[in-house]
């Protein structure tokens, strides 16, 4: 049965509950009343807090820390420094790599960033580790920091050569290039913020060790406690129903999650410790502050002849993160000649990590906004440009696309939007005060794809559970697998059960790179035609069985009823089947790991990303497509900037919940109207040191900000991406926002700003 | 945060007594002392609770002037239909404060203590120097990343901002702080940072603030705040500006006119260069418009807050023509 | 609570009142209101994004009206009626308006800011401050979502708002 042949049964409530329905989260009921327990809200015996102290140099050592304060205040426990807390063993990076170094020290002697944790306290109550955490005296040696990307101890940084992409000949064919237009573009570090602070609860029984963590990847996760502590894999448990948030963030085992493990083993008692909101501004990476400079050089029609892209972010002193700064500049447009490159540059700062379409994000807001700005120096349509420029396929790796529904988005996105009555010069829109602009832009992220696997049980009672260790951070995974469960067995939506966010479910590999639906719902959907199947099978040949006489060689299931095609014979629940039979379960685990994978791949497939499957492998590039259209108005005195409408049109392939989707793709665009008007990690340059590690003053869009957003699916179902047809959402929405604004920006008022957040001092 | 004793005051007078222990702190919506406790900045020994006394929470409005106990709700008096129909430009200041549940808790007397958001001063861990915390010590600011600082009222040892916006529309319309029986104009009441940066507000060991008092007047009727900030709502002002308008029976000519500012310096600030460059003046644009500059009289800016020069007369214009295009 | 607890001198014995019914705690009166619920009474409904007011996340009701748990002491409100996200469905299960209009409009998706927005959400109704989209959007813009709901919020508090005055 492929993803075409899924039947949709008659009535409307069995279309909700189906693939494609628009049914109401199935984790709602929990959420709306408070009672989804989030990770450090478990209770457990004899629970102690712990608090992390951070260094406050950037660059130096630490070379004492007065402890004897701290250890007598009250209800304290364990003070822990880089002396006294246990050794831990070097762990694998997330490709499997193994470590640098075969021992791992989660607090430093040597600082290299600005809240790098040094010590931590261990007390009885929070109260108790906090006051006592602010009694440490520590003292350092400092060095020089590099303080950020435009700091002149920088350099011009390391090259990373496999981001190299060229075809052509971009050079020549620039210069040669009648009309041309150059330009650099900057966006600044920024942070996840999701509203659940980072942390987690350790408890150790024996060799044992339990731990409540919100967490995208707890296969992954489970293997760093695994490799840290030398104790087997099995013997690590992650428990993770609910996140409160990634966006990229809670997918690692980091250094504030070992010392709580370690604390926990030291003292023999549970321990929970919580990143404090200015901690979880340095305690992990945000997207790395990024520099591009996009070069294009087309002919008087428009048609693009050559673009050269340089790229540069920011990495830590001593850890390498790339973000791919030519990935959507590669592949948005049409070109014969094109060259991309890219470097990094080591900063005093913590290893950035994943923010919300890594690569892509920042990627887009070049090659967008320069696309525009070509526009308007042709004196052309920006949307024209980008229909005159469309790749008919994918330009870099020169094969088909598996479906493209972009000018299907231009289109329909243009349309909604009045996109036709768009007065083209700039400044030529205003209302009262406020200049108006409309400004659009084109955004893609990849389609990652992994091989997954799902347990489905059919239990005694009729039920169905479902069980994986993959997670819902709000993306919906529990509905959507209750959906497949539901409609490929043909059962009510309520008799499914989901289990999700244990590690000692059915393995699953990272949430990340909006892959987890195409993969889960793929397992679910072989795992519950697998338990389907047994099922059927047992009805129609265990001697117990009513359909025994049946003269059939199938049945069908429908509303949890079993019956025979045709309509004759018995009609049984699967309850009353199973007791029938005397069948107390029927358990299958589907999995798309070929049959021939040792168990040592099978491990490497969950537990790092070393087998995601490429999304240009084989025939086909996969990716998703999206429009945006946005209304901006610009206060002409104040330079204050408010997005008031919205319209994208976006290509998610055939989508599993439109409504869960929506949801998703209007997150997406508000976090990208936080990235264009609102966030940046400023750092005092003199310390190297982000001043605004807080939500007062790391800018967050509020309800205030945000005006109603329209989104229009324009997706068919794409075969080539997944079982089920689906392509990636969570990722999407976001990418092309910032370049959006940023040109409605400049038809409201004749200023192109190209450094993010485009905030009011820019355009006064 | 280091731990303190607790203590319930039920009467004024026992509050008055409690708060000249040394390390005594009164608390009120507790929405400053709470949060600065948590920095590290605030570090009281004993928190005398002051919520609980009765009678203090009053919002009395009459032609000739607005009453209200310093107890009273921020968000209370913002809704209020007498402050909003004689003293707009204190309601507008009130619920365009912070957040709704903030102001459910604020109180009118504690919005006046309210301290600086200037990032160098909420973190003592960091940032040790700081001549409002510690005296003498050095400004950690000056130098560094400057904003959102003050370009008015600054000196050599404080740009920190006052960051508040009810006290702007006081200052505006001549409002009164009672301090039990001692009286003081608002404006009087806040002091600029010169050499003692940590002296803020000229309230006395023992003072508790009881009251404030708004004199009613036409320009006070036709009044209001505007906030300018990066996003909509939930932050602290770039600019603000509280302005009144009183017309001449000809609807043209300026009778009385009432400017104060803020987002931009060390206290809130009265502009009267502005208000004299316009009294008796005619309502047009261009009049208008330079006679804000002289708002700006005197700013120094640190860098990365020199937006506020041009901002802020903005703020004050739109004010002025906004009031000026309705009755 | 711990047993192995040592009570500071400044201990207080408080009895808080929440959802009707009364604790008994004994704290410290650093402790606040939302570390209170959260640690010691296993009402961890109410949520801590950044301790400091600035997300609220931990709104809950006192005498009715929202307030942030975060910057409340707990001994301060020793004496008020105080209202969490678990004391708003009724004894028998039935959801409150606002919440089963959160759920049918999708308002939500992580779930963590949710208990906060859905008592910010209850209280802006009943101050009277849902009458236009707009000023739903400016009354609870105390409420931050770093998932996005804001648009779906903004339809579930309008159209529980609609359901509420009829």
């Amino acid at each position: 049965m492929t993803a075409h042949d899924m039947k949709h049964a008659g009535s409307d409530s069995a279309r909700l509950e189906a693939v494609g329905g628009r049914l109401s989260r199935v984790d709602g009921p929990a959420k709306i009343t408070g009672a989804a327990k989030y990770a450090f809200e478990q209770q457990l015996e004899g629970l102690t807090h712990a608090v992390l102290v951070g260094a406050t140099i950037a660059a130096g050592k630490v070379t004492a820390i007065d402890t004897r304060a701290a250890e007598t205040a009250p209800g304290v426990l364990l003070v822990l420094t880089p002396d006294t807390i246990m050794e831990l063993k070097g762990a694998s990076d997330w490709f499997g790599n193994p470590p640098a170094l075969p021992t791992y020290a989660p607090l430093a002697r040597t600082v290299t960033y600005s809240g790098q944790h040094i010590a931590a306290v261990v007390a009885e109550t929070f109260e108790q580790a906090v006051a006592a955490a602010a009694l440490l005296k520590v003292s350092y040696e400092e060095t020089p920091a590099i303080v950020d990307l435009s700091d002149g101890k920088a350099g011009d940084g390391i090259p990373i050569d496999m981001m190299t992409k060229e075809w052509g000949d971009a050079q020549a064919a620039f210069a040669a290039a009648p009309v041309r237009v150059c330009a650099a573009y900057n966006t600044p570090r920024e942070f996840q913020a999701a509203m659940e602070p980072h942390g987690l609860i350790a408890r150790w029984e024996g060799e044992e060790l339990t731990i409540w963590e919100p967490s995208q990847w707890l296969d992954g996760m489970a293997r760093t406690y695994a490799e840290w502590f030398g104790i087997p894999f099995e013997n690590v448990r992650l428990v993770s129903p609910y996140i409160g948030g990634g966006f990229g963030s809670k997918a690692l085992a980091l250094a504030h999650s070992a010392v709580a493990a370690a604390a926990a083993r030291m003292l023999g008692r549970p321990v929970k410790l919580v990143l404090n909101r200015p901690q979880n501004f340095t305690s992990y990476g945000g997207r790395a502050a990024t520099r591009q400079t996009v070069t294009i050089g087309a002919d008087k029609d428009g048609r693009i002849q050559s673009i050269v892209h340089r790229g540069v972010n920011e990495t830590s002193v001593d850890g390498m993160w790339v973000e791919p700064l030519g990935s959507v500049t590669s592949i948005m447009y049409a070109t014969p000649n094109f060259s991309s490159k890219q470097n990094v540059v080591r900063v005093n700062t913590v290893v950035p990590g994943a923010k919300r379409a890594p690569g892509e994000n920042p990627s887009a807001f070049g090659i967008e906004c320069a696309i525009d700005e070509l526009a308007h120096e042709l004196g052309m349509d920006p949307l024209q440009v980008r229909l005159i420029n469309y790749a008919e396929q994918d330009p870099q790796v020169n094969k088909p696309w598996s479906t493209r529904q972009l000018r299907e988005a231009f289109a329909a996105g243009a349309e909604a939007f009045g996109w036709a009555r768009r007065s083209h010069a700039p400044r030529s829109m205003r209302d009262g005060h406020q200049l108006i602009g409309w400004g659009m832009a084109a955004g893609t992220y990849p389609v990652r794809r992994a091989h997954g696997e799902a347990v489905v049980k059919i239990l005694a009672d009729g039920s169905v559970e479902v069980e994986s260790s993959s997670i819902d951070m709000g993306q919906g995974t529990y509905t959507i697998l209750a959906q497949t469960a539901a409609e490929t067995l043909g059962v009510p939506v309520e008799h499914v059960s989901v289990k999700l966010g244990d590690s000692h479910f059915a393995r699953a590999g990272v949430a990340g790179g909006s892959r987890l639906a195409g993969v889960m719902t793929g397992a679910v959907y072989k795992a519950a035609g697998q338990a389907l199947d047994e099922l059927i099978g047992l009805a129609l040949s265990d001697p117990r069985s009513p359909f025994q006489e049946v003269q059939a060689n199938t049945l069908v299931v429908k509303d949890g009823r079993i019956a025979s095609p045709r309509g004759d014979g018995p009609e049984l629940s699967i309850a009353e089947l199973m007791h029938a039979v005397g069948r107390e379960r029927i358990e299958a685990k589907g999995d798309s790991l070929p049959a021939s994978t040792t168990p040592e791949e099978r491990y490497k497939n969950y537990t790092t990303i070393a087998m995601s499957i490429p999304h240009t492998e084989g025939d086909w590039s996969r990716h998703s497509w999206c429009a945006h259209f946005v209304e901006v108005r610009v206060d002409e005195d104040f330079g204050t900037v408010r997005v008031s409408r919205v319209v994208s049109a976006l290509d998610s392939g055939r989508l599993y919940n439109p409504k869960l989707a929506e949801s998703q793709w209007k997150g997406g665009i508000i976090m990208g109207i936080g990235q264009a008007l609102l966030e940046e990690g400023i750092v005092d340059r003199r310390h190297g040191r982000v001043v605004n590690g807080n939500f007062a003053d790391y800018m967050l869009p509020t309800n205030a900000d945000i005006p109603d957003i329209q989104t229009i699916s324009v997706g068919i179902p794409d075969p080539h991406s997944s079982a089920l047809g689906g392509k990636g959402v969570g990722e999407l929405a976001i990418v092309g926002i910032a370049p959006a604004i940023a040109n409605a920006v400049f038809h409201a008022t004749g200023k192109r700003v190209r450094d993010l957040p485009i905030t009011l001092e820019k355009l006064i | 945060m280091r731990d303190f004793s607790y203590l319930r005051a039920d009467t004024i007078e026992a509050a008055r007594n409690a708060s000249a222990r040394p390390g005594a702190v009164l608390l009120a919506g507790g929405t400053t002392l709470v949060d600065l406790a948590k920095c590290g900045v605030a570090e009281p020994s004993t928190v005398i609770d002051i919520s609980h006394i009765d009678g203090l929470a009053t919002i009395d409005v009459t032609t000739d002037r607005a009453l209200i106990g310093a107890l009273a709700k921020m968000s209370h008096v913002a809704d209020n239909a007498e402050v909003k129909s004689r003293f707009p430009a204190v309601s507008e200041a009130l619920w365009q404060a912070a957040s709704a549940q903030l102001r459910n808790m604020a109180t009118i007397g504690g919005n006046l203590m309210q301290r600086t958001r200037c990032p160098y001063f909420r973190d003592p861990a960091n940032y040790p120097a700081c001549n409002k915390r510690s005296p003498g010590s050095g400004c950690s600011a000056i130098g560094g990343v400057t904003r959102g600082h003050a370009v008015l009222g600054t000196s050599e040892a404080c740009i920190a901002t006052y960051p508040g916006d009810l006290a702007i529309a006081l200052v505006a319309f001549d409002a009164v702080v009672h301090l039990g029986e001692r009286r003081l104009r608002v404006e009087d009441f806040f002091l600029a940072p010169g050499a003692t940066a940590e002296r803020e507000h000229d309230i006395r060991p023992g003072e508790v603030i009881t009251a404030i008092e708004v004199p009613g007047s036409a320009a006070a009727r036709r009044s209001t705040y505007i906030k300018v900030r990066d996003r909509q709502s939930y932050e602290f002002a770039a600019a603000s500006a509280a302005v009144g308008l009183e017309l001449e029976s000809d609807g043209r000519t300026i009778r009385d006119i009432r400017v104060a500012l803020g987002g931009v310096a060390t206290k809130p600030w009265r502009a009267r260069a502005v208000e004299d460059a316009l009294k008796g003046k005619t309502l047009d644009e261009v009049t208008i418009r330079k006679a804000c500059e002289l708002a700006m009289e005197g700013a120094v800016d640190h860098g990365a807050n020199h937006y506020k020069i041009a901002l802020a007369p903005r703020v004050v214009a739109r004010a002025i023509l906004k009031l000026g295009e309705t009755a | 609570m711990n047993d192995q607890v040592t009570l500071s001198p400044t201990t207080l014995s408080i009895h808080l009142t929440i959802n009707g019914r009364d604790h008994a705690l004994d704290i410290e009166p650093r402790v606040t209101l939302l570390d209170a619920l959260r640690e010691r009474l296993n009402l961890t409904g109410t949520k801590k994004g950044c301790d400091h007011g600035q997300c609220g996340a931990c709104t809950v009701h006192v005498d009715g009206e929202r307030v942030l748990a975060c910057l409340t002491l707990a001994a301060q409100v020793e004496g008020r009626a105080i209202t969490t996200i678990e004391g708003l469905a009724d004894d028998d299960g039935t959801l409150h308006a606002v919440q089963a209009a959160f759920l049918e409009q999708d308002a939500f998706q992580c779930g963590y800011c949710t208990p906060g927005q859905i008592m910010s959400a209850v209280a802006c109704i009943r101050e009277g401050h849902a009458g236009s989209d707009e000023e739903i959007r400016e009354y609870m813009a105390g409420n931050l979502c770093r998932c996005g709901a804001y648009p779906h919020i903004v339809a579930a508090v309008r159209q529980a708002a609609k359901e509420l005055s009829a």
